[in-house]
C-alpha cells in the first residue's frame, strides 16, 4: 500500500512540476534571447519562493559534522528557503538500501566507491555532466571541481568519462600498523623481515585474507588486473599470466607462503579492530579507522607505512592495494535534482573536506586541503597518502566478493599446499570461473 | 483406515466443487428465471432494489458498481494494458536549469504496473463475485414478493448483521486484511518468479519482462544462470532439511526432559530453576546469539581457554584441526554441530515451558497405577509419558519444524560475517554450506538484487512446508487417536 501511496504522490509532484515547467517555459520564452546571451547565465536564475526539500544520508558518526554542513549550506544561500532532512545511512550499505526503492531513497547521499559501478547500472545516480549547469550557482563549473580533486578520484567517480559523483574522501585503503618498539621501519618493509621479527618477538602479524578487498592487493602487486564490463560482469585475469610474467600460481604460492608461517594470523574481516586492541599483535593490516585502536594499543611504538613487498618466485614484489575513495551521490529520481547537486558539490569541497578531517580522521580529495598541516602531521593519513600513487582502484562487479572470499579463506586456512601447483591452478581457474560468470 | 481418510478428503474436495457449481447454477436459475427488473440488474446493481423498494441497498450497490467503474476507468486502465509486456518506455529526463529539476518522461516502471495490475485483478474479482451474488440476492427477493413474505428494511437488515449474520461483521476485517497483507504478496511472489527481475533489470530505470519458467529450469540445474546453482541448491536444501529436523528434535526431547527433572520431587528448589532458564527468554534472541557468536570466534574468549588448557594441541596432534584454533563456527561439520546445539541451549527453555504445563496434566491416576503394577519411570516415560506429549503436542511439532526450515535467526547470526566457504562451487552461486534456504534467499535480494531466484526459492520453502504440514497433519489428526492413547 505504501507504494500506491508513493506513486500517487509521485504522480501529485509531477503533475504539479510539470504545471510549473509550463509557466516557467512561457516566461522563458519571452525573455530567452536575452538570457542566452548574458554570459554565465547565473543572474538569470533566481531562487524560488519555494521551499526546496532535500533528504541527505550519512554515517551515523558523521550526523553532527553534516548538521553544521547543512546550515552552512543554507547560510550560502540567504534568499533560497530550505527544508534539508539528515538520516543516518552508512557509507558501506547505502547501495543495498538505496536499490531497494530508489524513488523513495534520499537525495543525496554519501557511498564508498566500489558501490558506484552498481548504482550507475541501476540508474541510481544522477549523471552529473548533464546537471553542470547547476553548479553556476556556485560560481563553479564542473570542470573546476574536477582539477580540485586528486585525479585518481575523479577517474574513479566516473563511469565512460561521465561524473557520477563528488570524492568527498580519499584514502578507503589499508596499509601497514605497526609496533616499532618490536618492529624497525627496515622490518616492516617486507613480509619476511616482518614475521622474522614478530617470531623474535613471539608476537603476531594479522592480515585479512577471506576479503576480495584486502586479498586482491597481492594480485595487483603482481600485476593481474580486475575490470568491470559494461553488462555488470566482471574480468579478471588471476589464473593466467601477468603483465609483469608472473603466474597466478606463483602468488598463491606467495600468500601460502605467508599463511603457513606461525607469525602470521588470518584475521577475519569485521574482527580487524578488536584483534589489534586484544595486544597480541606488532601488526596489522588496516584502514586509517583503526589508528585510534593502533595508538592505544602501542603507545609511543605506534606506526603505519604502506604495505610491504612479498615473495613471487624469486622477486620481491610491492603489495599494491585497492585505494577507494567515498563519494558524495546525488537520485537520478531528485525532485529538486539541482540544489541536490550544489549540496553534494558543498559537502565535497575544500573546506568542508577539512572539516571532517578535523572531526572524523577522513583524509581529503581535495589537492589544497590536502596540503593542510592538520593532515601532513597524522601518521595514519600520511601513510595511506604514500599509498595513493600505487593504490589501485578496484572495479568489480558483484559477482566478484564472495568467489574472491573464498579463495582468501582457502589460502588462510591453508587448504592447499604449496607444492601443489595442479590444486592452485584448479582453484584459480574455479575463482575466475565464478568471479566473471554472467550476472543475471 | 487408508480408504476412509481418503474418502473424507474425495469428500472434501467435491463438495468444494459442489458448492462453486451450485454457486453459478443458481445464478443461472436468478437470470433465467428473475423478471425484467432482476435482469436489469445485471448492467445496474441496484434496479432489482429499486423495484422492492430497498432504495437505500439501491443506491449503495450503485455507488458501488460506479466506484468499480471508476477504478477501471481511472486506475486499472493505466496499469493492466501493459501487463502483458510489464512496460516499454524507459526512464528518460533532461535538465532544467530555470527550475532546477529534472523533467521526466511519461516512463513504465514495470514493479507498478505488476503490482497494480494484481491489484485491478483482485478487484476485478471481487467485483464479479458480488454482480453474481448481487443477482442471486435480487431474485430471492423476487421469490419472496411473489410468495408475499416481508421484505426486510435497511434497518432490519443492518440488525441482522449484529444477530442471526453477526459472524460476517466479525470476519469482513480480518478477510481483507488477509487479502492485502498476504494474498496480494504472495501472489506478486509467484509472479515475480517468472520474470527476469534483477540487477540488470531494476525499476525504475530498467524494465522487466515475462521469462515463462526459464527460472524454475535454471534452479534445477538447467543451465542458464551460473553453472552451480542447481548444486548449491541441493546442498543448502539438505542442510535445511537435517538442521529442521535436528533442531526441531532435539530442543523437543530436551525441553521434556528437563521439565521432568524440574518436575522431579527429588530437585530442591525447582522454581529457582524454573526461573533461571526462563531468564535466557528474557534475553532477547539476536543479543544471545551475537554473544555466543563472539564467544565461538576464531579469536573468542572459548578459543583462548581450549588453547590454554591443551585442547586446540590435542586436537591438532589428533589431526582433527589444520588451524591454530578450534573453528567452532569457521568450518563446515564444525558448523553444522555447533549451530545445533547452541539451538538447543536457545530452544529448549521455551518447549520445558510448554512441557511442564503438560505434564502436569497427565492423569495422576494412570502414573500411579503403573508405579502399583511395578513399571520402571523409564518404562513410564516411554509407555505413558512421551505418548501423552506427542498426542498433546504433535501439531506444535509440526509448526515448529515449518518454524525451523525457516529459522533465519540463528543461523544468520551465528555464522554471517564470520563463515566464509572454502568449496568455490558454492561461493560462485553465493551459498555456504551452512546455509538455509531462507538465509540463501535472503542474500540473494539483499547483496545481489536477484528477486526472481529468490521468488523461485521462495516458492520451493513455500510447496515443502506446505506438503510436509498437509502430510503430518493428516496423519497425525487423522481417525480417532486419543482411543489409541486411551
Amino acid at each position: 500500500m505504501r507504494k500506491k501511496l508513493l506513486s500517487m504522490l509521485l504522480c501529485a509532484t509531477m503533475v504539479v512540476s510539470m504545471a510549473g515547467c509550463g509557466a516557467d517555459d512561457a516566461a522563458d520564452d519571452s525573455k530567452s534571447g536575452s538570457d542566452k546571451a548574458s554570459s554565465a547565465g547565473s543572474s538569470a536564475k533566481k531562487t524560488s519562493d519555494e521551499t526546496v526539500k532535500l533528504t541527505l544520508w550519512g554515517a551515523e558518526g558523521d550526523q553532527d559534522f553534516l548538521k553544521d554542513v547543512v546550515s552552512k549550506f543554507e547560510a550560502a544561500y540567504p534568499d533560497q528557503k530550505f527544508d534539508i532532512q539528515i538520516g543516518v545511512e552508512s557509507e558501506s550499505t547505502a547501495k543495498d538500501t538505496i536499490l531497494t526503492d530508489i524513488e523513495a531513497a534520499a537525495d543525496v547521499f554519501s557511498f564508498a566507491s566500489d558501490q558506484l559501478p552498481d548504482l550507475v547500472k541501476a540508474g541510481a545516480l544522477l549523471n552529473l555532466d548533464e546537471y553542470g549547469e547547476a553548479l553556476s550557482m556556485a560560481n563553479k563549473t564542473l570542470d573546476d571541481v574536477k582539477n580540485a580533486n586528486v585525479e585518481d578520484s575523479v577517474e574513479a567517480a566516473s563511469v565512460d568519462g561521465s561524473m557520477y559523483a563528488f570524492p568527498t574522501t580519499g584514502g578507503n585503503s589499508y596499509f601497514l600498523y605497526y609496533d616499532s618498539s618490536v618492529i624497525s621501519e627496515e622490518d616492516a618493509a617486507s613480509w619476511d623481515t616482518l614475521l622474522a621479527a614478530a617470531a623474535k618477538a613471539k608476537k603476531k602479524v594479522g592480515m585479512t585474507l577471506n576479503s576480495g578487498w584486502y586479498l586482491a592487493s597481492f594480485f595487483y602487486g603482481s600485476g593481474f588486473t580486475t575490470g568491470l564490463n559494461a553488462d555488470g560482469t566482471t574480468t579478471m585475469d588471476w589464473n593466467g599470466k601477468s603483465a609483469d610474467g608472473y603466474t597466478g600460481v606463483d602468488v598463491a604460492k606467495g600468500i601460502l607462503n605467508i599463511t603457513s608461517n606461525s607469525s602470521f594470523m588470518a584475521m577475519a574481516d569485521g574482527k580487524i579492530s578488536d584483534l589489534i586492541a586484544s595486544g597480541d599483535l606488532c601488526a596489522a593490516v588496516s584502514g586509517t579507522w583503526d589508528a585510534g585502536n593502533a595508538e592505544k594499543v602501542w603507545g609511543k611504538g605506534y606506526s603505519a607505512i604502506k604495505l610491504p613487498t612479498f615473495t613471487v618466485g624469486n622477486d620481491q614484489v610491492q603489495m599494491k592495494p585497492a585505494y577507494g575513495y567515498k563519494f558524495e551521490g546525488v537520485n537520478a529520481y531528485s525532485k529538486n535534482a539541482g540544489w541536490a547537486v550544489l549540496l553534494a558539490e558543498f559537502i565535497g569541497n575544500e573546506e568542508t573536506q577539512i572539516e571532517h578531517f578535523k572531526q572524523a580522521v577522513q583524509v581529503p580529495t581535495n589537492k589544497k586541503a590536502l596540503e593542510d598541516e592538520a593532515i601532513t602531521k597524522d601518521i595514519a593519513a600520511t601513510a595511506v597518502a604514500s599509498e595513493a600513487e600505487f593504490g589501485v582502484i578496484q572495479m568489480v562487479g558483484g559477482k566478484y566478493w564472495d568467489p574472491a572470499a573464498t579463495f582468501g579463506e582457502i589460502l588462510a586456512k591453508g587448504k592447499l599446499k604449496a607444492n601443489d601447483d595442479k590444486g592452485i591452478q584448479k582453484a584459480l581457474d574455479d575463482l575466475v570461473a565464478g568471479v566473471t560468470a554472467k550476472v543475471e | 483406515m487408508a480408504n476412509q481418510k481418503k474418502g473424507t478428503a474425495m469428500a472434501a474436495v467435491s463438495g468444494f466443487f459442489k458448492a462453486i457449481g451450485g454457486f453459478f447454477s443458481s445464478f443461472g436459475t436468478a437470470v433465467a428465471k428473475g423478471d425484467l427488473f432482476v435482469k436489469l440488474s445485471l448492467l445496474w446493481w441496484g434496479a432489482g432494489y429499486v423495484r422492492r423498494k430497498q432504495y437505500i441497498k439501491a443506491l449503495i450497490m450503485t455507488a458501488l458498481e460506479a466506484a468499480v467503474i471508476l477504478f477501471t476507468i481511472f486506475f486499472a486502465m493505466e496499469y493492466v494494458p501493459k501487463f502483458g509486456s510489464l512496460g516499454t518506455v524507459k526512464a528518460e529526463k533532461v535538465f532544467n536549469p530555470q527550475t532546477m529539476k529534472s523533467e521526466f518522461n511519461d516512463y513504465d516502471h514495470s514493479f507498478m504496473i505488476l503490482l497494480f495490475s494484481l491489484f485491478s485483478f483482485v478487484v476485478w474479482f471481487a467485483a464479479f463475485i458480488v454482480w453474481i451474488r448481487n443477482t442471486i440476492n435480487v431474485y430471492k427477493l423476487q421469490l419472496m414478493e411473489e410468495q408475499g413474505e416481508h421484505i426486510n428494511t435497511f434497518k432490519e437488515d443492518l440488525k441482522t448483521y449484529i444477530g442471526e449474520k453477526f459472524h460476517i461483521t466479525l470476519l469482513t476485517l480480518p478477510v481483507l486484511g488477509v487479502i492485502v497483507f498476504t494474498l496480494i504478496p504472495i501472489l506478486l511472489l509467484i509472479f515475480v518468479a517468472f520474470t527476469n527481475y534483477d540487477q540488470q533489470h531494476t525499476p525504475p530505470t530498467e524494465l522487466f519482462t515475462w521469462v515463462g519458467f526459464k527460472n524454475f529450469i535454471a534452479l534445477f540445474g538447467g543451465g542458464g544462470l551460473t553453472s552451480t546453482f542447481g548444486y548449491s541448491f541441493i546442498r543448502v536444501l539438505a542442510w535445511t532439511l537435517v538442521w529442521a529436523l535436528f533442531s526441531t528434535f532435539t530442543t523437543y526431547i530436551g525441553g521434556i526432559l528437563l521439565s521432568l527433572m524440574l518436575n522431579s520431587a527429588k530437585t530442591r528448589a525447582p522454581k529457582f530453576w524454573r526461573t533461571l532458564f526462563v531468564v535466557t527468554i528474557a534475553v532477547p534472541q539476536f543479543v544471545s546469539l551475537l554473544l555466543v557468536r563472539n564467544f565461538f570466534a576464531d579469536s573468542g574468549i572459548v578459543n583462548t581457554i581450549c588453547s590454554n588448557i591443551g585442547l586446540t594441541g590435542f586436537l591438532r596432534d589428533a589431526g582433527l584441526i589444520s588451524t591454530s584454533y578450534i573453528p567452532f563456527l569457521s568450518a563446515p561439520g564444525w558448523a553444522h554441530v555447533m549451530i545445533i546445539i547452541i539451538n538447543i541451549w536457545i530452544g529448549v527453555p521455551y518447549q520445558m515451558l510448554i512441557a511442564t504445563g503438560v505434564l502436569m496434566n497427565i492423569p495422576a491416576d494412570q502414573l500411579e497405577s503403573a508405579k502399583v503394577d511395578g513399571a520402571k519411570p523409564f518404562q513410564i516415560f516411554v509407555k505413558i509419558t512421551m505418548p501423552y506429549m506427542l498426542f498433546i503436542t504433535g501439531p506444535a511439532l509440526v509448526t515448529d519444524f515449518v518454524k525451523n526450515i525457516n529459522n533465519f535467526n540463528v543461523i544468520y547470526l551465528l555464522t554471517q560475517d564470520v563463515y566464509t566457504t572454502t568449496n568455490q562451487a558454492l561461493a560462485n552461486s553465493q551459498a555456504k554450506e551452512v546455509d538455509l534456504l531462507v538465509t540463501w534467499l535472503f542474500r540473494l535480494t539483499q547483496d545481489y538484487y536477484n528477486y526472481k531466484m529468490a521468488s523461485v526459492i521462495g516458492i520451493v520453502v513455500f510447496v515443502i512446508c506446505a506438503v510436509f504440514t498437509l502430510v503430518a497433519f493428516n496423519f497425525m489428526i487423522q481417525g480417532d487417536k486419543e482411543g489409541t492413547y486411551q
